[in-house]
């Protein structure tokens, strides 16, 4: 949106692009699909024959499905400018330990029970975030820390297991199998996991860009204060921003618990700060308002191709933290100043 | 802020509450057996060692307004640096842990310039470093624990008990850095720069204060205390693991509650690093009371959590009804708030 009032501007067009690079306007136009143009050569270059072949890109694109599906929710918190939902792992643990606790009850209910406690978790955020307006990062910290607590208290710190709560069950199947199983396309196939993931981007895209919420959240995530003041329920935009987020964490919060076949308090330990990672990758800013679902799919991308890259290479796990460390943050400064540079920021 | 401002009851009990914590953690502790006895405070005041340090630092970087995510990572450093210096390339104890504090002072001077010359926000500054420390940390110790191997005496000389007294010398070390940082912050000019800074930016900056230098000062400052933090909580143990003190809470979780419960400003501006230090003692008080009472984790964990919570909360809520209070001024203060939280162009 920015980018056609930019364009649209003759003025600021005439003023601005004598001083600034063509380059930076096309770093800033393609975002971070620049980066995962450049990792594609980069990994046709180290391995041609592995890494274009369909196993290799159905295994990444499923090694980013679950922190594709966090992203999607950190990415509203991140666009309405409250930084970030730091509560996500223990809500993605939750859900699981309640999807798996209430198992017994068939798969569906189960998974409804699991997603709809996940949510309301959320709520609660919305509300103290939104209406009584607590700094987002110390209050979801402090959730985050609560809820583990919570979590620990009511199973005592220990793991639960699906197949011990309800034995012979065709529910535990059903549970296991969501996400092992997949959908053949011709003779390619794409797992449940990955297809919901894709699912929710393309829907956060359309809720972002299409709906009259999406635009409110705009303005909220730009200027708080003149949403405000323009009438904008400024409070249920946030409480439902949340909600939204903590939706997307319980989600995932299911799936991973049918991946390790059990629940435990530390299932989503990391997502969090992963999560943000794609987000700020994918070029949405802390400010808000900033930055589309599109962009997110890219930031989870290129985390998954670099792991990918690096795993082809023979790049030891402790190793790949350093290369993602400073790959986000020259991307990250990259984006800063590009966007500073076109006047943007 | 009227100038004949009469004795007000509410305030002064909000500005000291973590003196009342405290007491009230050891009330809770009269109910718990054997709690008042030497041996268990020393304890207690051992356990606060790592927490106070990484506290201090957090609440630095509060104060001048940043988040500094990267606190935990940086007292792991500081520990893997100074006993893996020691003990797997032989250098003495005095070189490794220099060499340990000026990596997390460079780590941090690197934290720092990012934040400022970058116009990065601080919590993606630090949450990047917090991926390179960790690369940096598993690289330089494959992964497993470093022990301290046959050389105890800097361990055992740390670890003994003081006289009679419930002290020990790792603790009077944190204890006098504690003061210092404290000194500093209320005496000094750099001190006063950085609650201006933190307090706002754009008015420092025109008031003649080098905030870039302040600002790179408090995360370099952050970064060495928490890895001080690190190495006086690895030696006295003689290892040293990558996931340093996070035997199910996180190290940063308590650094944020203390400096939260000590009364540091989330938007920066307000706050004390000594208030974290009591804070600390008073989360470590409690966890000792819980843990002879019902000798779960869980618990402690709980209700670890619930005071932050409790605490957060009560901020907030008496803002809100502050901000209702005054009215069509309640926005300007939101939105000074906002302009502190986000960063601006100088």
């Amino acid at each position: 949106m920015s980018e056609t009032n930019f364009d649209s501007n003759p003025a600021c067009t005439v003023h601005r692009v004598r001083e600034t690079s063509k380059f930076a306007q096309w770093i800033n136009r393609l975002g971070v699909y620049v980066v995962v143009a450049a990792l594609l050569i980069i990994g046709m270059a180290v391995a041609p024959t592995k890494f274009l072949s369909l196993e290799n890109i159905r295994n990444t694109l499923q090694s980013v499905s679950l922190m594709g599906m966090v992203a999607v929710g950190m990415s509203f918190v991140v666009y309405s400018a409250n930084f970030a939902d730091l509560s996500a792992p223990m809500i993605i643990a939750f859900s699981g330990m309640i999807t798996i606790s209430s198992i017994r009850m068939g798969f569906v209910p189960a998974f409804v029970i699991g997603v709809l406690s996940g949510t309301l978790l959320g709520a609660i955020s919305g509300f103290v975030i939104g209406k009584l307006r607590a700094h987002p990062v110390i209050w979801t910290m402090a959730y985050n820390f609560v809820l583990s607590g919570i979590v620990r208290w009511i199973y005592m710190g220990s793991q639960i297991y699906p197949d011990v709560i309800a034995p012979d069950s065709a529910a535990v199947d059903t549970f296991y199998n969501l996400s092992r199983a997949s959908i053949p396309i011709g003779d390619f196939s794409l797992s449940w996991m990955t297809v919901v993931m894709l699912a929710m981007i393309v829907l956060g895209q359309l809720i972002l860009k299409r709906t009259k919420f999406g635009n409110q959240l705009k303005v909220v995530g730009s200027n708080y204060e003149a949403a405000r003041l323009s009438g904008i329920n400024v409070t249920g935009v946030i409480i439902t921003v949340f909600m939204i987020a903590a939706f997307c964490f319980a989600v995932t919060g299911v799936f991973f618990a049918s991946i390790s076949k059990m629940g435990a308090y530390y299932n989503g330990e990391g997502y969090d700060f992963r999560a943000v990672t794609a987000v700020l990758l994918g070029g949405m800013t802390l400010m808000g308002g900033k930055g589309d679902m599109i962009g997110t799919f890219g930031g989870a991308l290129v985390m998954g191709m670099l792991t990918n890259i690096m795993n082809l290479i023979g790049v030891s796990t402790f190793e790949q933290y350093m290369v993602l460390g400073v790959a986000f943050l020259i991307i990250v400064w990259i984006t800063t100043i590009s966007d500073r540079k076109l006047g943007k920021s | 802020m009227d100038g004949k401002r009469k004795l007000n009851i509410p305030r002064l009990v909000n500005e000291y509450r973590v003196y009342l914590i405290l007491v009230l953690m050891l009330l809770i502790g009269t109910q718990a057996r054997r709690y008042f006895t030497v041996l268990n405070i020393k304890s207690i005041l051992d356990s606060t060692v790592l927490f106070t340090m990484i506290g201090s630092g957090f609440t630095l970087c509060m104060i001048c307004g940043h988040m500094d995510l990267s606190v935990g990572l940086m007292a792991n450093l500081g520990a893997i640096f100074a006993v893996g210096l020691h003990t797997l390339q032989g250098l003495p104890w005095a070189a490794s842990i220099a060499v340990a504090l000026l990596a997390a002072a460079a780590a941090g001077v690197v934290n720092g310039i990012l934040v400022t010359k970058g116009k990065i926000h601080s919590f993606i500054v630090t949450l990047g470093m917090q991926f390179v420390l960790r690369g940096i940390v598993y690289i330089y110790c494959g992964a497993g624990e470093i022990g301290v191997s046959g050389d105890y005496a800097l361990g055992d000389w740390l670890n003994h008990q003081l006289g009679g007294f419930p002290l020990t010398p790792k603790f009077l070390i944190t204890l006098s850095v504690g003061a210092v940082l404290a000194l500093i912050l209320w005496k000094t000019r750099f001190g006063r720069n950085v609650y201006v800074t933190g307090g706002n930016r754009d008015t420092a900056w025109l008031g003649g204060v080098n905030t870039t230098a302040t600002t790179i000062g408090a995360f370099a400052i952050s970064g060495v205390v928490s890895a001080l933090g690190g190495i006086l909580f690895a030696i006295a143990q003689s290892s040293a693991a990558p996931n340093l003190g996070e035997k199910g809470i996180s190290p940063l979780m308590v650094a944020l509650a203390a400096t939260v419960i000590g009364g540091t400003s989330t938007y920066g501006g307000k706050g004390s690093v000594w208030k974290t230090f009591v804070a600390v003692i008073a989360l470590m008080a409690m966890n000792s009371a819980l843990n002879i009472i019902y000798r779960k984790i869980e618990i402690q964990i709980l209700a670890n959590g619930l005071i932050l919570a409790a605490v957060v909360l009560y901020e907030t809520i008496v803002a809100y009804f502050a901000g209702k209070k005054a009215g069509a001024r309640a926005q300007l203060l939101l939105e000074r708030k906002r302009q502190i939280a986000e960063p601006s162009p100088r």
